[in-house]
């Protein structure tokens, strides 16, 4: 559900808000991925107050990121949420440093039950770094669900995970058709929850992520009490329509933080050379914001 | 000729509600002995799986064709996998160039099948015509574009659908029957053929066509990224590794060349619609630079009566505005490339979700796709119609 663009009136300067820089022609201006030089058939790039329109895009973008490491923290793969719509933000850029976004939102169940219309309230606070990933984030949300069921939910999905054969004989997730057996229905969200991690670590105010499909599972494991599960995701990055294979390890047990390792396979270059990229967290049991 | 109506039922289907699933396959495995035979009799016998038997063995030393409907591939593949049974996946045809057939000759007064060009892998390249006229005079006309994109199969999906609305609609709903009555519909399923088989054979994510870039060993060009507006400029990429590779030149791809040909020879048409997924987004030029288009009010002020329309069937909202600054910036596309070559109506279409499922969305949201789309693609046709300069 995506929000109404903001118009700027149909005469005259935007209007009274002096914090705020209109970002249009400097996104354009750093666009990455152009062959003709940057900036080219773009508006002026002086900052201050423009009459242009705002680029919703980025508010959304913001929303997501801010989701990808909320449900990170949460470490929880019944509760995850998904963006709703966007209900106010704004950006401030600062051109040496970055872009930060304020922004209110809300959310919904990923897999909401049908007739469900439990909307939560986010607020949030995305700093996009200069050309770099990792957007620091501070997000808290009104509660969905009651932190008791919602421990309820999470150990249901570990007792069914436990109960999958191994090995898993599955190709793809979903298959082609977007058919999610309902029985690995928890390995999807499971996934899910760690690539919100990788998503999150790769996002910048460029790049923005979403989880296409997973290619294969290579290990499930649930001998000892934590499901230890090893897979590759297929990331889509949506400004350069890539496919980004990422390895991905997880082990989680409910309850208790997520572990994620991970290795994506880097952008192609010019030059076609393969750099990997790396990452490994264990997220927080205690909701801190930093 | 079991297979023919097999296919043509699953696809006749959808129009009367009942869930469509495409990318059947063909599966020809091979079975060298007696023992073969037997797991893979044991295969097609189970009831569940709903096979299809397209050609037995008659000796062990020819292979076996079976049709695998799309819900029962995963299964089979295992199974075949876990036996050690040889196979191979091939696609006579395009399930989607037979129902195009099947519509042309459901309605021989409104809807032919007409060749416009093939493909670089040499498919056939097919759009319907729907006309009410026989005369030689070109009416004025409204292209319908769909599956430029490979792996945005809702897109093609989408368009079949339309193709056997617009038939079936004509002479009954007063809307498409008037604008029938002034203009012309062409209507393109599947603009990249190659790209499309691909993702149903090889990889399922698979965008771009299917061409050969000399020194490199990256295959394919993003057709939408090819036309002959603002060529190699911003938001394209002169890698041909990338996704978004404009490739060598405009109209390099003679997928788009045809499309490009067809349209200038037949010289009026004012509507151009591109369908693609995903996002939720209804856009006007221009891709290619943020610049106001002299039309956009007037295109804005459609889109935006179109996207309500679509949004009145099942609240499905969509985001309007132009390419450049709704979803990012784009040279070399198609609607731009058709408003700057004077059809003032030109519309990209970025059909569902926002996400969740992406370019796989379940199959049992086709229909509800394209019949909310369906309004909004009317919307716009009645503007049209009322509007002919």
């Amino acid at each position: 559900m995506l929000p109404r663009r903001q118009r700027p009136p149909a005469s005259g300067p935007w209007g009274p808000r002096p914090a705020v820089l209109l970002l249009a022609p400097l996104l354009l201006a750093l666009q990455g991925v152009a062959a003709a030089p940057a900036g080219a058939g773009g508006p002026e790039d002086s900052p201050g107050l423009q009459d242009a329109e705002f680029p919703s895009g980025l508010l959304q973008q913001a929303a997501r990121a801010a989701l990808h490491f909320f449900n990170f923290r949460a470490g929880s793969p019944s509760a995850l949420r998904v963006l709703a719509a966007v209900l106010e933000g704004r950006a401030t850029v600062n051109p040496k440093k970055g872009c930060q976004v304020d922004l209110v939102f809300t959310t919904d169940h990923y897999n909401p039950e049908v007739g469900e219309e439990h909307l939560g309230k986010c607020s949030a606070r995305v700093f996009f770094r200069n050309q770099k990933p990792r957007p620091a984030i501070n997000v808290t949300c009104t509660r969905l669900i009651e932190k008791n069921k919602r421990q309820e939910e999470d150990y249901l999905l570990y007792k069914h995970m436990k109960q999958l054969k191994t090995p898993l004989d599955v190709i793809s997730i979903p298959d082609s058709h977007g058919h999610i057996d309902p029985s690995l229905r928890p390995i999807w969200d499971l996934a899910f929850l760690g690539s919100s991690y990788v998503m999150w670590e790769k996002t910048t105010q460029f790049l923005h992520y979403y989880m296409a499909q997973i290619s294969s599972v290579n290990q499930w494991k649930t001998s000892d009490d934590a499901i230890d599960f090893d897979y590759t995701v297929l990331l889509h990055e949506f400004s350069t329509q890539e496919i980004i294979p990422c390895r991905i390890h997880l082990v989680w047990y409910p309850g208790k933080p997520l572990k994620v390792n991970y290795h994506c396979q880097e952008l192609q270059t010019p030059e076609e050379a393969s750099g990997t990229e790396e990452g490994s967290a264990v997220a927080p049991t205690e909701l801190n914001n930093f | 000729m079991k297979w023919i109506l097999f296919f043509g039922a699953l696809i006749g289907l959808s129009v009367c509600g009942r869930e469509k699933f495409f990318g059947d396959q063909v599966f020809r495995i091979n079975v060298r002995n007696g023992d073969e035979i037997s797991k893979l009799s044991q295969l097609v016998s189970s009831d569940n799986l709903k096979l299809n038997v397209w050609k037995s063995p008659s000796t062990f030393s020819r292979p076996v064709d079976v049709l695998v409907p799309s819900v029962s591939l995963q299964p089979v593949k295992s199974f075949l996998k876990s036996q050690g049974l040889e196979y191979s996946v091939t696609i006579k045809d395009l399930q989607i160039y037979r129902e195009m057939d099947s519509i042309a000759g459901d309605f021989p007064k409104l809807a032919t099948r007409v060749k416009i060009g093939h493909s670089f892998e040499h498919r056939p390249m097919y759009v319907l015509k729907f006309s009410t006229t026989e005369g030689r005079r070109r009416r004025p006309a409204i292209w319908l574009n769909a599956g430029i994109h490979s792996r945005e199969w809702i897109s093609q999906a989408t368009a079949i659908w339309t193709a056997r609305k617009i038939a079936s609609d004509y002479g009954k709903d007063p809307a498409i029957t008037t604008i029938l009555e002034k203009m012309d519909i062409f209507l393109l399923p599947v603009a990249n053929p190659d790209g499309y088989v691909y993702t149903q054979t090889r990889n399922r994510l698979w965008r771009k066509t299917r061409s050969v870039n000399p020194g490199s060993r990256c295959i394919g060009v993003d057709p939408n990224r090819n036309w002959n507006a603002s060529f190699a400029g911003q938001g394209a990429s002169d890698n041909p590794c990338s996704e978004i590779y404009h490739g060598p030149h405009a109209n390099s791809e003679v997928e788009v060349k045809s499309v490009v040909d067809f349209i200038q020879e037949h010289g009026n048409f004012k509507c151009f619609i591109d369908l693609h997924s995903y996002s939720q987004l209804l856009m006007y030029p221009y891709g290619y630079t943020v610049k106001k288009a002299p039309d956009a009010d007037e295109l804005d002020e459609v889109a935006r009566c179109a996207a309500k329309a679509l949004a009145s069937l099942s609240g499905t909202t969509y985001q309007v505005g132009p390419t450049c600054t709704t979803v990012y910036p784009a040279s070399g596309s198609s609607v731009d490339w058709a408003y700057d070559h004077g059809i003032k109506y030109a519309f990209t279409f970025e059909l569902r979700d926002t996400g969740h499922y992406g370019f796989l969305l379940p199959a049992n949201q086709i229909i509800p796709t394209a019949e909310e789309t369906w309004l909004g693609l009317k919307t716009i046709m009645e503007h049209v119609r009322n509007n002919l300069y």
